[in-house]
């Protein structure tokens, strides 16, 4: 399909070269949904909100002070250890690759979230910059798609920002409800009876005024309603899978995240971010991190096999990552003491996505406090998942009044080991 | 923008003759327009300008489009069905300059303005979201609903100092609490000019060099936000020690105007009333014209000069004489904002119609036809709310409300555009249309209905008012036929089918456009 961007859209949708779409729109809906699946690229960010302990879960230290409880184990990769709690992952290591010198430099949560998501420091510019997804959503997403773009599932992400509304992802807060206001609160046929009417008020509104406002709100409401009614739109129903795949991804909500996110991915969704809380962790450090990988290990483990069976893994990139690391050493915090932030140094994991698994990239040094090789900033990470994902990340995108805004800030560097 | 300044009084001097030869004259040699004389004297400009261009105007709006405008522009929220027909049906040939009056006088107006001024100058950062936005948004809403001149309203703002609990308008440097962030703002939202990017860079398209831009920075170096502790409120003062925090891009100059002179600044005093004070004088070259094309855009959907706070010489004014007449009747009638408010809406340019007509279709920049603007997110709340009654409009799941996280904050942020989206252009997707449709807050039973249902139970009298108290006017014969039709289908359930009936008319373009 020829791609056309939002404004194309409008004009070539004003002009009448779209006429189909005029006439009967929500009638052709359950036709055309069947045409999805355009070849794209995917992303699914798996986001550890609060910043994971990297000396605690992929860059351990043993032997060193303030190491920690945790153990070291193998993983399928001569070579390489990560934690104990993290087993099922651990055999996936071929297929992933640690990138252990991340090096960011804000160290607040909200500010920090930010930049991870945008690239850009918050309040810069007199800007508000997209996150990744709505970038994703509007550089590789098709625009006609009756789905989504972007799905942010039980977390709040970052919006589009000056990507307008279009972009902004489409949440679920829980992924056993799927999306919030999919279904029609009255019976089909009443729905349908409502549709038609509203159909012959748009033309008719539209034949007077002739505002490519009303056309844009016009394909809004074809792709809400195409989403509602298409076989597309059963994605976000888990409970279609049979116990046995949900108790492998297991059963917890992180692990039913992770299921809907690759049922999404599935049926062409450009980007799902899944979040998991519960990183912040300046108190019981080991107890709850523990509890967090218990979470992590299944679900992760199971949506990487489960995209290589499918063999979507080479064209699914799957992140795991928070907003910083933390602190190499043990605060004094009561008697069960934790880590505190620290965006110094720490470690993000990528799988799939078609890079070069199996590797380390970077080094910290034996405390885990400092990069001392291939610092990672946060424009290198952005311009980094970019181009796994085939985005341009040296294009300017264009504000809605007309300012050119480059899609990673100047200066940034890929990592070249990954491809 | 100076280019155009001298070409302009040339043009002046030619208007001035054949409209205001009774108007008072001011000292300046500026004749005083009153508000009608101002709306003929703008209707002059625009009708020459499309005379040059060869563009037809479209005819004036019927009083349904009219009304349903005015109070949108005005309160922010449609009016309800009685209101609509009282206008409708009126006999009175005033009534149009009447309603302005009226929707000038109601509250609404306030926190409309309050809506609009609190989205352009409070960002949703996260240091910003730490300080509860309720002050701020009560002190604006007061200052306008007293129509507090805009000179002394800018002034009392940019000088602000105490506690937020005490005086609301702290909360503008509470939100912008870096000195390159308030830099940014002040230029932007009150002089009209995008300075940012001079803060790293001589600007690309003007003669603003870094120096412009941390001269005027130079004049917020004393200012101290002090962020709220436990059970305190944050409040803002100018100590007259130290130097605050700087970004690595900062300039060390002197503080010096916008293009203008470095004033002595006394060490031992604060520096912000000497910036508000030039900011906020008649002399100013940036000040009434940024205010006036501000509240041009917002009232047409786009500025004479366009994008409203981008003025510079590389991005000229599409009617240089309307600009000038404009500013200058502002600070000729004391920067009164209702003056300059009624001048706008009783032109014949603010009442036409937005049907394109004749060649005009394509025209965007001459005022041939009123654009169709989008809704703002708080007009769409508002204006659902007004509709729905005490069955509030849908909310995010899962949020705590807290300052600045009302259900109605949460509406806006769920359906907003950040940085300033074109009001002409609808921006939302399926997230949004999905909540419009489906949620259950929008399909309980609404106020407005229980009480049309007590009112009457002629059908044809029922769906007039539910046209009336959604779309501002009555159904067309065609729309009559058909939803009519669709109630007489459902006469074993008729509250059921009159439902439908303003699911379809909440949920069209009509509804959420301003048109």
């Amino acid at each position: 399909m020829i791609k056309l961007s939002r404004r194309d859209f409008v004009k070539l949708s004003s002009a009448g070269v779209m006429a189909t779409s005029m006439s009967g729109w929500f009638n052709v809906l359950a036709s055309r949904a069947a045409q999805t699946g355009k070849k794209h690229k995917s992303c699914i960010l798996l986001w550890m909100e609060g910043g994971p302990s990297h000396k605690d879960t992929f860059d351990l230290k043993p032997g060193t002070p303030d190491a920690g409880e945790f153990k070291p184990i193998p993983t399928s990769v001569p070579g390489i250890q990560i934690c104990e709690h993290l087993p099922s992952v651990a055999k996936l290591m071929n297929h992933g690759a640690i990138i252990r010198s991340m090096s960011t430099g804000e160290g607040s949560h909200g500010r920090a979230r930010y930049y991870l998501h945008t690239g850009y420091k918050e309040g810069v510019g007199g800007l508000v910059y997209p996150s990744i997804g709505s970038i994703a959503s509007k550089e590789i997403g098709d625009p006609n798609s009756p789905l989504p773009n972007y799905v942010a599932i039980a977390g709040n992400t970052y919006g589009a920002g000056y990507l307008g509304a279009r972009h902004q992802p489409l949440k679920v807060v829980d992924p056993n409800r799927g999306v919030e206001n999919m279904r029609s609160v009255v019976s089909s046929d009443q729905f349908n009876h409502r549709v038609g009417l509203l159909e012959a008020m748009e033309k008719s509104f539209y034949r007077e005024y002739q505002a490519d406002s009303a056309n844009a709100h016009m394909t809004a409401y074809q792709r809400a309603v195409t989403l509602m009614q298409s076989k597309e739109g059963k994605a976000f129903d888990i409970s279609q899978e049979p116990a046995s795949v949900r108790a492998k991804y297991g059963n917890s909500r992180f692990g039913d995240g992770c299921l809907l996110a690759r049922r999404l991915v599935e049926v062409g969704v450009s980007f799902v971010e899944v979040t998991l809380g519960g990183w912040d962790t300046h108190q019981d450090n080991w107890t709850r991190v523990k509890r967090n990988c218990e979470q992590v290990d299944p679900a992760m483990s199971a949506l990487i096999n489960d995209l290589k069976d499918r063999g979507m893994l080479d064209d699914t990139l799957v992140i795991w990552m928070g907003e910083f690391g933390r602190t190499p050493k043990i605060n004094k915090r009561g008697n069960k003491p934790g880590r505190d932030h620290y965006p110094r140094a720490w470690s993000c994991v990528f799988f799939g996505g078609g890079i070069k698994g199996g590797q380390v990239i970077g080094r910290t040094d034996k405390e885990g406090a400092t990069v001392e090789d291939r610092p990672v900033s946060a424009i290198d990470f952005m311009a980094t998942v970019c181009q796994i994902l085939g985005i341009d990340y040296n294009k300017e995108l264009t504000t809605p009044r007309g300012r050119p805004v480059r899609i990673v800030d100047k200066g940034a560097m890929p990592i070249e080991q990954l491809f | 923008m100076r280019r155009w300044h001298h070409a302009c009084l040339a043009a002046w001097i030619v208007l001035y003759g054949s409209v205001a030869a009774h108007a008072a004259q001011q000292s300046a040699g500026i004749p005083k327009l009153n508000a009608a004389q101002l709306a003929k004297a703008i209707d002059q400009l625009i009708d020459k300008r499309l005379a040059q261009e060869k563009i037809s105007p479209s005819p004036l709006a019927d009083d349904a489009e009219f009304m349903r405008r005015a109070y949108l522009d005005i309160t922010g929220v449609i009016p309800s069905w009685q209101k609509a027909a009282e206008f409708i049906d009126s006999q009175d040939p005033n009534k149009r300059a009447r309603l302005i009056d009226e929707l000038l006088a109601d509250p609404k107006y306030g926190r409309h303005f309050a809506d609009v001024w609190k989205q352009l100058t409070f960002p949703l950062t996260s240091t910003a979201r730490r300080y509860p936005d309720e002050p701020y948004r009560q002190w604006l809403t007061a200052k306008f609903n007293a129509n507090t001149p805009w000179d002394k309203m800018v002034y009392e703002w940019l000088t602000a100092t105490g506690s937020q609990d005490k005086n609301g308008a702290v909360t503008y440097f509470l939100a912008n609490g870096t000195i390159d962030q308030i830099t940014d703002s002040v230029t932007k939202q009150f002089l009209g000019v995008q300075l940012q990017c001079a803060q790293c860079h001589n600007h690309p398209f003007t003669n603003w060099k870094r120096d412009e831009y941390w001269g005027m920075a130079a004049f917020f170096m004393k200012v101290r936000p002090e962020r709220t502790k436990r059970g305190q409120t944050a409040s803002v003062t100018e100590v007259s020690k130290g130097k605050p925090k700087l970004p690595v891009s900062a300039k060390q100059v002197p503080a010096k105007f916008l293009q203008g002179a470095e004033p002595k600044l006394d060490p031992n005093k604060p520096y912000r009333p000497v910036l508000a004070e030039w900011i906020t004088s008649p002399n100013n070259p940036y000040f009434a014209k940024a205010m006036v094309n501000r509240m041009w855009g917002q009232f047409f959907g786009r500025g004479i000069v366009h994008p409203v706070d981008d003025m510079h010489e590389g991005n000229p004014p599409t009617n240089p004489e309307l600009l000038t007449l404009l500013a200058e009747q502002f600070k000729a009638n004391g920067f009164d904002l209702h003056y300059l408010i009624r001048a706008i809406c009783q032109t014949k340019a603010y009442q036409r119609t937005s049907k394109p007509a004749g060649n005009n279709k394509d025209d965007k920049l001459f005022y041939s036809h009123m654009a169709v603007k989008v809704m703002t997110p708080e007009m769409l709340y508002d204006s659902l709310q007004s509709v729905m009654g005490n069955n509030r409009p849908p909310v995010n799941r899962g949020k705590k409300p807290r300052p600045g996280n009302s259900a109605r904050d949460q509406f806006a942020i769920f359906f907003r555009t950040d940085e300033g989206i074109d009001p002409t252009e609808y921006s939302a997707g399926i997230p949004q249309a999905l909540r419009l449709m489906n949620s259950g807050e929008l399909n309980r039973n609404s106020a407005m209905l229980d009480e049309i249902l007590k009112s009457t139970s002629e059908p044809a009298e029922v769906l007039d008012r539910l046209f009336l108290g959604t779309l501002s006017r009555r159904p067309t014969a065609n729309e009559k036929q058909k939803f009519l039709g669709y109630i007489e289908q459902k006469a074993d359930n008729a509250r059921d089918g009159y439902r439908d009936v303003l699911w379809v008319l909440l949920n069209t373009s009509e509804f959420t456009l301003n048109h």
